[in-house]
């Protein structure tokens, strides 16, 4: 039936060889999607989803009344989805825009862009972007597939550069840090507190992120949503600060004549911080700015030094009050013992001057403090000895860190013949009288010297201070109890003298600015030598109403203030009068509720744990103080206290 | 018999027909759902139905035309084919930097698969004349030399990929015309010579490591970089040969002479080809290569389709993630999804289900096609289903191995499923011709 040869037995052959083919196909066929489908599914699966991580809003804190001192707002920011499939070329071209639009470094966005592609990780390009530059961006997502704007919590700091230092600020950690804190949750580009309360309580401000999971394409285009992981939010923190007495403080200190000092206020019944202030400061929320802008150039030039636990300096004649405990305790003094000043003292073969000049005549102790008179020191100091005297610095905790629970605080410096031993130099005699007056190798902090002031106020107690009232940690809340970290055993009659001659120095002495009527204020000037440049302004005080333990205990540091009386003695007098709610204090302007928003997505309540009732708002109490009536203010001289000597205005109040 | 040849029944081959059109039914689907995302899905969808239209009008014009009349006018398709060739080189224009299409008022027609179809043809013809001489070199190279031309018009477009399946329809229908293995062999050598030496290059190219290591290796790469490594390798062949014939005479072997110098000359000559394949290998053509050879090196770059394929696959499982609703299609990380990789979105929207009736399908046409070689009334008809069945089978194996990492990326469809609206009518057509092959297998003149 058919023409020529065939080779059928070849083509059955090839036949064979094709079902042997498609046969091979068939058994990878079901390795590959019987057998191996979790592997590829998975594989799948995994290039078709982006998580998207959403931070969690921090925890606010609050001040003592219930002000909001640090919350979050909604802040747009622009992120990058790597596709899997990302074109060079296109990335180029969108570093190329973007750096346009932030104004940023072309190369550098091109090499974020990069590593994100190769790492397949989606990136933060910008962060709080204004709602300008948004509009602007929002036409490049249209362009670069991958791009993308979202809307996350950042820090939000309502009253601005208020308690600066205290709060610390916020920064992207460093690659260092991340390697040590992505355990805990952090990503390349979280927020972290860089000081202050922020960065010691970060564990309990971070909140626990989220995540989206979205969809998204070869191209890095965000398809649609599949699920999501909410996050939670961080705990509240309620500080001891009293908001009214902070910015009052801030207020006096930045008016100051040199601007730059510390003050500490602190309530001497339980240690608690009522202020802790520095100028210069800064405010936080600039560092929170896109990095491009105001941000960067904040960071480069933050003030960050807290002069109130890092600054130390030679307490000057606010010493004298450590001084007259150890005259009284030791008996090393008569009260009613009179030392006739000169205007100097003659110390070996060096003379020692008062600050006045002209002299004080005879001084007995009472005055002695109130006038601080120098003569009257170098001869107690001298007749004290410089051991005693060296033991008491330590007693009411000078050289030794307080214990305030933030990071840098500086211990300041004992002097004296213990601390000389070893040294070259010995001790000599007017070594001695140097540290009577506060003066020689003595450094102390501000916050030392707040609480020398509130150790004499609650008459023994040195306390550990603390600034955290109430840690609420979702599901617990904790209210740490105050610490001693010390006790003076000093007779009772000691303290009262004591009291009673730092009242002198207000009543009649050289802290009449500080008199206020309705109040017992005890205070002591000072003026520290500075060998490089003007001298620093000292006042310490402590003030509560008649016949009740005094409620509140302060240093103040003018650096390069001059003059402890005119520089510090208003910041002294604001912190007082804000804390007795008189009427030139003025309260830091309250933002109206509805302009604060706390969180996004705007759930209210949802960072309060369950159960308790949200923070009320603040109450009427800190509201603009118009209302309210108040004796009127009246010029610190013309206090009715009887001056013995009328202390001749400001002009020099003591040392030298 | 008889009664049988003249009914429909007999005459009609029902189950080359069910399988062609349920191959194109799962191919349909897959290219709707592997085509939506795109931009102009509308046009590729009117451009497949109109393909498919004038598939099934050629189809069955070839079923009802019979094939005996090719044989007789073998010149005039020689020349149709040769013509078609040129007109396109004149008349192309250039998509993907090969002028290899022609645009006509509604669509655009790919000459070289018309070609394929005439050469097959026409070699079918020449082979059937010359079956006397079946053991002859002459007959083998007779043959190669008939498409060459054809194939050297084919890469001056360029386009290496049409011209591959060439080479399984020629040796195919050689073998089955009962052409004597030694040329067969030479020929198959030849040509893996000239495909297999560049690989070998890439690969050695690809690993630094083994230049260094072998002296004789880094100084031949040495040698290449300055153009003598072919010389050097002529030499080489030569002196081999000469060696090898000293060494049977020595061992009184008796060998032909002839034998060596024929395998020195086939050598160098597979060199010497190797060489400007290796010269005019395109950057993407090599990077599939590399892709092939080692697929961790660059996971986003050539290997990057290879693998997405084979996640497709893998992540569609036993019943597949549902038509329209392949993730790695849809999203975009599939490429060339509705053309070479339509097998990649059969598997991951129809699962093992979907994979394993494609092949199933394709083994029922194969079977058929065999069958009709079988059956053939004249040896014409034989060989031309084994040039086509080579045709088919070749490019099924090519396609899905390619999808499943069993071969390198050749950029061949896979007939019958792959979009391409050429591919798919002339595909149908040589398919009525093998219908018309069995329909007439009783028949008498």
């Amino acid at each position: 039936m058919s023409r020529g040869a065939r080779f059928t037995e070849r083509l059955e052959l090839l036949w064979l060889g094709a079902t042997v083919g498609v046969g091979l196909l068939g058994l990878r066929l079901i390795h590959m999607q019987v057998v191996r489908n979790q592997y590829y599914a998975e594989l799948a699966e995994r290039q078709r989803t982006q998580v998207i991580a959403q931070t969690a809003p921090r925890g606010r804190v609050y001040d003592r009344n219930g002000e909001i001192v640090a919350t979050n707002q909604p802040a747009f920011s622009l992120i990058f989805l790597p596709g899997k499939a990302q074109d060079p070329a296109r990335l180029a071209g969108l570093a190329e825009s973007l750096a346009r639009e932030l104004h940023r470094d072309r190369g550098e966005l091109h090499e974020r862009l990069l590593e994100a592609a190769r790492e397949e990780t989606a990136i933060h390009l910008a962060e709080n972007l204004p709602l300008k530059t948004m509009f602007k961006l929002s036409e490049l997502k249209t362009l670069y597939p991958g791009v993308d704007l979202i809307v996350e919590a950042r820090r939000y700091y309502p009253n601005g550069a208020f308690a600066g230092h205290l709060l610390g600020y916020m920064g992207k950690v460093d690659r260092r840090q991340w390697l040590r804190l992505k355990g805990k949750g952090y990503r390349v580009d979280s927020w972290v507190g860089r000081s202050g309360v922020e960065s010691r309580y970060e564990d309990v401000l971070r909140g626990v992120d989220g995540e989206i999971r979205m969809e998204v394409d070869a191209q890095g285009r965000l398809r649609r949503r599949l699920d999501e992981v909410k996050w939670k939010a961080g705990g509240n923190l309620v500080l001891t600060i009293d908001s009214r007495i902070q910015a009052a403080v801030e207020e006096a200190l930045r008016a100051s004549p040199s601007g730059e000092g510390a003050a500490v206020v602190l309530d001497p019944r339980t240690g608690e911080v009522l202020a802790l202030a520095s100028v210069p400061d800064f405010d936080p929320n600039l560092l929170l700015l896109p990095e491009w802008d105001l941000g960067k150039r904040a960071a480069s030039t933050l003030p960050e030094f807290n002069r109130a636990i890092q600054g130390t300096y030679a307490p000057g004649s606010t010493f004298k009050v450590v001084m007259d405990a150890a005259l009284l305790q030791e008996g090393t003094v008569r009260l009613d013992e009179r030392v006739w000043c000169p205007g100097y003292l003659a110390v070996g073969n060096r003379t020692f001057k008062c600050w006045e000049k002209k002299g004080h005549k005879w001084v007995d102790f009472l005055t002695s403090l109130a006038q601080s008179c120098d003569t009257y020191y170098y001869t107690m100091g001298l007749r004290a000895k410089g051991p005693v005297i060296e033991r008491y610095e330590q007693l009411f905790g000078l050289g030794r860190k307080t214990g305030l629970d933030l990071p840098g605080e500086r211990s300041g410096n004992v002097f004296g013949p213990e601390a000389r031993k070893g040294r070259k130099r010995g001790w000599y005699d007017g070594d001695t009288a140097n540290l009577a007056i506060g003066q020689g190798e003595l450094l102390a902090t501000p916050i030392q010297m707040a609480v020398v002031a509130a150790a004499v106020a609650n008459k023994g107690t040195l306390w550990k201070p603390r600034f955290v009232k109430k840690v609420e940690r979702p599901g617990a809340v904790e209210e740490p109890a105050s610490e001693a970290s010390g006790r003076i055993d000093l007779r009772p009659e000691v303290w009262d003298k004591m009291q009673e001659a730092m009242v002198g120095v207000v009543t009649r002495g050289t802290g009449q600015r500080v008199n206020i009527p309705g109040l017992v204020i005890g205070g002591k000037t000072g003026t520290a030598q500075n060998p490089l440049g003007d001298d620093h302004a000292w006042f310490i005080a402590w003030a509560g109403r008649p016949g009740e333990v005094p409620s509140l205990a302060l240093a103040v540091l003018i650096q390069h203030g001059g003059h402890g009386s005119s520089a510090a003695g208003p910041v002294a007098r604001k912190a007082i009068e804000a804390a007795f709610d008189l009427a030139s204090a003025k309260v830091h302007e309250a933002p109206a509720e509805g302009a604060m928003i706390d969180e996004v997505p705007p759930e209210p309540d949802a960072e309060h744990p369950p159960g308790r009732a949200p923070k009320p708002p603040p109450p009427a109490e800190p509201a603009p103080a118009p209302a309210r009536h108040v004796p009127a203010a009246r010029p610190a001289h013309s206090a009715p206290a009887p001056a013995p000597k009328p202390a001749d205005g400001d002009v020099y109040s003591e040392d030298e | 018999m008889k009664a049988e040849s003249t009914s429909l029944r007999g005459r009609v081959d029902w189950g080359l027909i069910a399988a062609v059109y349920g191959l194109i039914a799962i191919g349909t689907v897959a290219i709707l759902s592997a085509a939506s995302p795109l931009p102009h899905y509308a046009q590729i969808i009117q451009r497949h139905f109109l393909a498919l239209g004038a598939g099934t009008l050629l189809f069955l014009v070839a079923l009802g035309f019979n094939y005996q009349v090719f044989q007789d006018q073998s010149k005039v398709l020689y020349a149709a084919a040769l013509a078609v060739l040129v007109a396109v080189l004149v008349l192309g224009h250039v998509q993907r930097g090969t002028k290899g299409w022609i645009r006509l008022p509604f669509f655009s027609f790919q000459p070289a698969e018309l070609a394929r179809i005439l050469t097959t043809l026409v070699l079918a013809g020449y082979l059937d004349r010359r079956a006397q001489r079946s053991g002859t070199v002459g007959f083998v190279a007779g043959g190669f030399a008939l498409t060459l031309p054809v194939l050297a018009l084919i890469m001056l477009q360029p386009d290496f990929s049409s011209t591959l399946t060439f080479f399984p329809m020629i040796l195919g229908m050689l073998y089955c015309a009962g052409a004597s293995l030694a040329p067969l062999g030479a020929m198959a050598l030849y040509g893996a010579v000239t495909l297999g030496l560049p690989l070998v290059w890439t690969m050695i190219l690809l690993h630094p490591a083994w230049s260094s290591a072998s002296s004789i290796l880094g100084a031949f790469l040495a040698m290449r970089e300055m153009g003598g490594a072919f010389v050097v390798a002529l030499l080489v062949i030569f002196s081999a040969a000469w060696l090898a014939w000293r060494l049977s005479l020595q061992l009184r072997v008796s060998i032909p002479p002839p034998y060596f110098m024929v395998g020195a000359l086939l050598l160098a000559a597979g060199l010497s080809s190797a060489a400007l394949v290796d010269r005019q290998l395109k950057d993407y053509q090599r990077n599939r290569f590399v892709a092939f050879l080692l697929p961790a090196a660059d996971p986003r770059g050539a290997s990057y389709n290879v693998a997405q394929a084979q996640i497709a696959i893998g992540s569609g499982g036993l019943w597949g993630k549902g038509v329209f609703s392949g993730t790695q299609s849809k999203l975009g990380f599939l490429p060339e999804r509705h053309t070479d990789f339509i097998y990649a979105v059969i598997g991951e929207e129809m699962g093992f289900l979907g994979t394993m009736a494609v092949l199933g399908l394709y083994m029922l046409l194969l079977w058929r096609i065999v069958d009709t070689a079988r059956q053939a009334r004249d040896r014409y008809g034989y060989l031309v289903c084994c040039g086509l069945g080579s045709i088919f089978g070749f490019s099924l194996l090519v396609n899905v191995g390619m999808c499943l990492g069993f071969v390198p990326v050749a950029g061949i469809p896979l007939p019958l499923l792959s979009y391409g609206g050429s591919n798919l009518a002339m595909g149908l057509f040589s398919l009525g011709i093998i219908g018309n092959i069995y329909a007439r297998r009783y028949a008498f003149y």
